[in-house]
């Protein structure tokens, strides 16, 4: 037996000791994988698990009119969170009390919450009154779990809407995530106006903070100290040409109707006000999305988010008749002194009609009295000594028809056309002299934008200068330093000074004599000068313009302003742009009946004959 | 010779490196700034009284006589049997568990006490019998009727994890007391079928026909043939039918985390996901004691007991965790190769059943942390805190020691 059982166990031996190699052989080899082969692809995750990275935002960049007023700040905007581990189901009336919401609604959101996780934090009401949030902070021993957090919001402290020069925020979408490293998830971002050209200054630098978590995503001190954390650089204040006053009173003014205003300086095209109507309130938009409200602004058939008055494009109309006048000064097509005999119209092929039979008339005159037919015979002269390109050509370089770099987006090139164009949309050969007649008076085949009427205009008060519309002058960073933005004045090549009286003179008695624009235009302590217009508007009503500038001897402000479908440019367009010469040079509205008309204008019933 | 020439220092150095790698793993992971004025800080000092109450057993064992075991191995048993019966009626009640017996301000975990009480019974049986082998039915019984009880009073204080330790040990112990082979492969067959039904069950059921064969093969008897092939089958629709309908919840989602942790982040596969990152996160030389962010922030949950080897992994790397490791080999080894070499019968199937115990806990323990079996809760023998699991395998290690230094006076009363 005895020899029998030392075999044997010899065997047993033998077996189990095989096992115990094979065993520990795979414990070793286990760990190899792990600690060896896996080791890359673990630590990320062991260091996700314990450091927490927190953004923190920057505050946005201030925005400042010329007179260093606030048109763009940040307020705090409070917001209610919940750690669902610490919270307790049974104070879930109270916090509705306070909220004034419905229980259920409330219990709803405290699930959502606690679906997304028990231990971590997440928001639960977003961006609530300065009284909720007080409100909770008194009963926070009651709510156990319950945190908040201060986050920023833009306010708008001057009073000026400015929903379209400074646009809305917006949060970031799917694919400038991806597109970008600046953002997370939940950012917001300028959408129009400046903060969306200046995003990139306003937004600054946003900090990290990083923060040794637990098992419980609870945080427990900075991690290594701080030393690794990296401060938010707060954005760059944006320093602005607007006039706050005035771009109030653009505003109010075109509260109703349908159109875009432009003020600006025509010596540096620095823009004083720039309004268009209808806008929206972009209070509501800056914060936390207001779905339904952005529905609403969204799909209204008024196209509130519609930039008019840089967008919005209309033949011109009269308003072309200065820069036409100037255009045959310089051609030598007219001389001041040429006289065009207006016998109610112009026969050229057709019969182009004008307003009234005018007699002999001048350049100026025809301005004054915005003769028809004085243009009409210009142009029929121009295109046939000099071609249509030649007026193309001459008229962009006042702006129309070209983009002018203003420094929100939106602007619309507006429509100069030449040969090609009229080869390309009429045919080639398809298309003749019956087709531009109406251009000389800036009707037909042509538009442009309140901004470019705007720039023109200067141009022509500003001798012969096109400047570059903006509306930021500088910029100031966090470290206290400033930077300008030099603005380019382009001469224009052809401009001859010597030209423009009896162009200035024409727009100053448009004004001041028994013409279209005296009643409503004319103010006493004033001196504007400007042209009425009015745009054949084929669906509906005609569009009022007008363009102006004053003082008339040394033009400080040029003004330009379209209204649609308000009918003549003399009683719709042109006192609106006088009170706001009035409010600029006299500082208050005197003329009393003047607002009252504008306030409540109603454009005449539109008749299509 | 000298006492010291007797003594086995493999066995005791061995076993004193795991205790001291234990103290070093429990103090990180119950001293961070975390856990301070948490019950567990005291945790440390208490495993230090009981590695010092270790050495003390481990003295005293060795003045004692050897064949005083086997006189007193029944009556261990049944004073085991006995506290454990008033666990279950007295016992504190942790977690849905009713293992602990509180004793003047100690903790017994009676359960812990009872492998080596059982073991020794075992062995006491097996050589009073005059006859080691273990080919009659009788002895089989026998066996199964020593293991049956604790097993049972451990299931009905609710730790099921450990009285899986017992059944373990019956296949060793048999195996060792010369069962046929082909019967022992026929033993353990459930315990492998049963895991490869869990993670692969076509793995399954192509050993439930290659074991029949290697059992023919080895025994050329067809009846048992016949019966080993039913039994496997049955073993592994037996598992399928457990995992749909016998499981509890929680335990099937532990079944189902260990398989496919990444769908069970938050939930049962929570420890599986976090233990392989502080294992894999430790590399090669790791964190750095007290420098693991996985331990220090209590990522791991029972990281002073079940999880301790993720502790030693995370912070000292694979120099660290390869130490252990090659410890427990050394360990081991060195029992296996004491029991095959004494000359008394009864210390040979005593150090074997021991070793039995030690290699079910090994595997079980660093399986589950490595993430090769799912999670049981299993102390890792010496290391995990705990004073009796510490102080029962001390107990163990103790005899063993003293075995082999009264080799030759124990040998004498040996047939």
């Amino acid at each position: 037996m005895d020899d029998n059982r030392r075999t044997n166990i010899k065997v047993v031996f033998i077996t189990i000791q095989v096992v115990l190699v094979f065993v520990f052989l795979i414990f070793f080899g286990r760990l190899i994988q792990l600690q060896v082969l896996n080791y890359d692809k673990y630590t990320p995750i062991s260091e996700r698990n314990s450091i927490r990275q927190e953004v923190v935002n920057p505050a946005r960049g201030l925005i400042i009119d010329r007179n260093g007023n606030l048109l763009v700040s940040n307020e705090p905007s409070f917001t209610i969170t919940i750690t669902p581990m610490d919270f307790n189901m049974e104070s879930i009336p109270l916090l509705a009390n306070i909220t004034g919401l419905e229980i259920d609604e409330v219990e709803e959101r405290v699930m959502t919450a606690r679906r997304y996780s028990r231990f971590r934090t997440s928001r639960l009401f977003t961006d609530v009154s300065f009284e909720v949030f007080s409100n909770i902070q008194e009963n926070i021993w009651q709510l156990p779990g319950i945190g908040h957090e201060v986050e920023g919001k833009r306010s708008y402290p001057s009073g000026a809407r400015l929903a379209h020069a400074m646009g809305y925020l917006a949060e970031v979408t799917r694919e400038e995530l991806q597109n970008s490293d600046r953002y997370r998830l939940g950012d917001r971002i300028g959408r129009s106006g400046l903060e969306r050209s200046y995003e990139p200054f306003l937004r600054g630098q946003s900090g990290n903070r990083l923060i040794t978590v637990d098992a419980r995503g609870q945080a427990l001190g900075p991690f290594d100290g701080g030393f690794q954390d990296l401060n938010p650089e707060r954005g760059t204040d944006v320093f602005t040409t607007i006039d706050a006053d005035l771009q109030k009173l653009a505003e109010k003014l075109l509260v109703g109707k349908s159109g875009g205003v432009v003020a600006l300086d025509p010596n540096t095209g620095g823009i004083l006000a720039i309004a268009s109507a209808p806008d929206f309130e972009i209070e509501r938009l800056s914060g936390r999305l207001d779905r339904s409200y952005w529905a609403d602004v969204n799909s209204n058939p008024d196209r509130p988010l519609f930039n008019r008055s840089v967008s919005s494009v209309q033949p011109p109309g009269s308003t072309l008749k200065p820069i036409m006048g100037l255009i045959g000064l310089e051609t030598g097509i007219i001389t001041p002194e040429t006289r065009v005999y207006c016998s109610g119209g112009y026969q050229r092929g057709r019969f182009y009609r004008c307003l009234r039979v005018h007699g002999h008339q001048t350049v100026a005159q025809a301005i004054e009295t915005s003769c028809n037919t004085f243009f009409y015979a210009l142009i029929d002269q121009l295109v046939n000594r000099f071609g249509l390109n030649k007026w193309a050509e001459m008229l962009r370089s006042f702006g129309i028809g070209e983009m002018n770099g203003i420094d929100i987006p939106g602007e619309n090139r507006g429509l100069v056309p030449d040969s090609s164009w009229y080869d390309r949309n009429f045919g080639v050969r398809r298309w003749g002299l019956g087709d531009l007649i109406s251009l000389g008076i800036g009707q037909g085949a042509m538009g442009s934008s309140p901004l470019q009427m705007a720039v023109s205009t200067a141009a022509l008060v500003n001798g012969g200068y096109r400047v570059e519309p903006h509306i930021v002058s500088s910029l100031r960073y966090e470290d206290g330093s400033t930077e300008f933005f030099p603005r380019e004045r382009q001469r224009i090549p052809w401009f001859n000074r010597d030209h423009l009286a009896s162009i200035h003179t024409g727009m100053r008695r448009s004004i001041t004599e028994t013409n279209s624009g005296n009643y409503f235009a004319n103010v006493r302590d004033v001196e504007i000068a400007g042209k009425t217009g009015t745009a054949q508007n084929p669906h509906g009503q005609n569009h009022g313009w007008f363009i102006s500038y004053a003082p008339a001897d040394d033009p400080q402000v040029v003004i330009a302003v379209l209204l649609e479908g308000a009918g003549y440019g003399s009683v719709s367009a042109a006192p609106l742009a006088s009170l706001m010469f009035e409010q600029y040079f006299l500082g208050e509205i005197r003329r009393n009946h003047i607002l009252d008309h504008v306030l409540n204008f109603t454009p005449a019933p539109f008749n299509p004959n | 010779m000298k006492w010291y020439q007797r003594f086995d220092w493999i066995i005791f150095l061995s076993w004193l490196g795991l205790s001291l790698i234990g103290l070093v793993a429990i103090y990180s992971a119950t001293q961070g700034p975390m856990h301070a004025d948490t019950f567990i800080a005291g945790n440390f000092i208490r495993q230090v009284i009981h590695v010092g109450l270790g050495v003390l057993l481990i003295v005293l064992i060795q003045l004692t006589a050897p064949q005083s075991f086997q006189n007193i191995a029944y009556l261990l048993y049944v004073a085991c049997l006995f506290i454990s019966v008033l666990t279950i009626f007295f016992g504190i009640e942790v977690g849905g568990e009713r293992n602990w017996l509180n004793i003047g301000g100690f903790r017994l975990q009676i359960s812990e006490f009872m492998k080596t009480a059982t073991v020794l019974a075992l062995a006491a049986y097996l050589t009073s019998n005059r006859n080691t082998t273990a080919r009659d039915f009788k002895t089989i019984f026998m066996i199964g009727f020593f293991i049956t009880l604790p097993v049972g009073l451990i299931t009905l204080m609710g730790d099921t994890g450990t009285s899986l330790i017992y059944i373990a040990i019956v296949p060793i112990i048999l195996f060792w007391s010369g069962l046929p082979y082909g019967i022992s492969l026929l033993i353990i067959a459930p315990a492998l079928l049963a895991y490869f039904s869990v993670v692969n069950w076509v793995v399954a059921l192509v050993l439930a026909i290659i074991i029949p064969i290697l059992i023919y093969a080895l025994e050329r008897k067809p009846i048992l043939t016949f019966f080993s092939f039913a039994t496997c089958l049955l073993v592994v629709i037996g598992i399928q039918v457990m995992l749909m309908e016998v499981l509890q919840p929680h335990q099937k989602a532990r079944v189902e985390a260990f398989l496919d942790p990444e769908s069970y982040r938050l939930d049962a596969g929570w420890n599986v996901i976090q233990a392989k990152t502080a294992i894999a996160s430790g590399g090669i030389t790791g964190k750095g004691f007290m420098q693991g962010t996985q331990t220090q922030l209590r990522f791991l949950p029972e990281q002073q007991t079940d999880f301790i080897f993720c502790v030693v992994s995370e912070e000292f790397g694979f120099i660290g965790a390869g130490l252990l490791l090659f410890l427990f080999f050394v360990l081991l080894s060195r029992m296996l190769y004491l029991a095959v070499t004494h000359k008394h019968p009864f210390a040979q199937i005593t150090i074997a059943g021991f070793l039995a115990v030690f290699i079910i806990h090994v595997i079980i323990n660093l399986g589950m942390a490595m993430a090769l079996l799912p999670v049981i809760g299993i102390p890792l023998p010496l290391i995990s805190y705990g004073g009796s699991s510490f102080l029962s395998f001390s107990i163990m290690i103790g005899i063993v020691l003293n075995f082999y230094m009264h080799e030759r006076t124990f040998s004498i009363y040996a047939s």
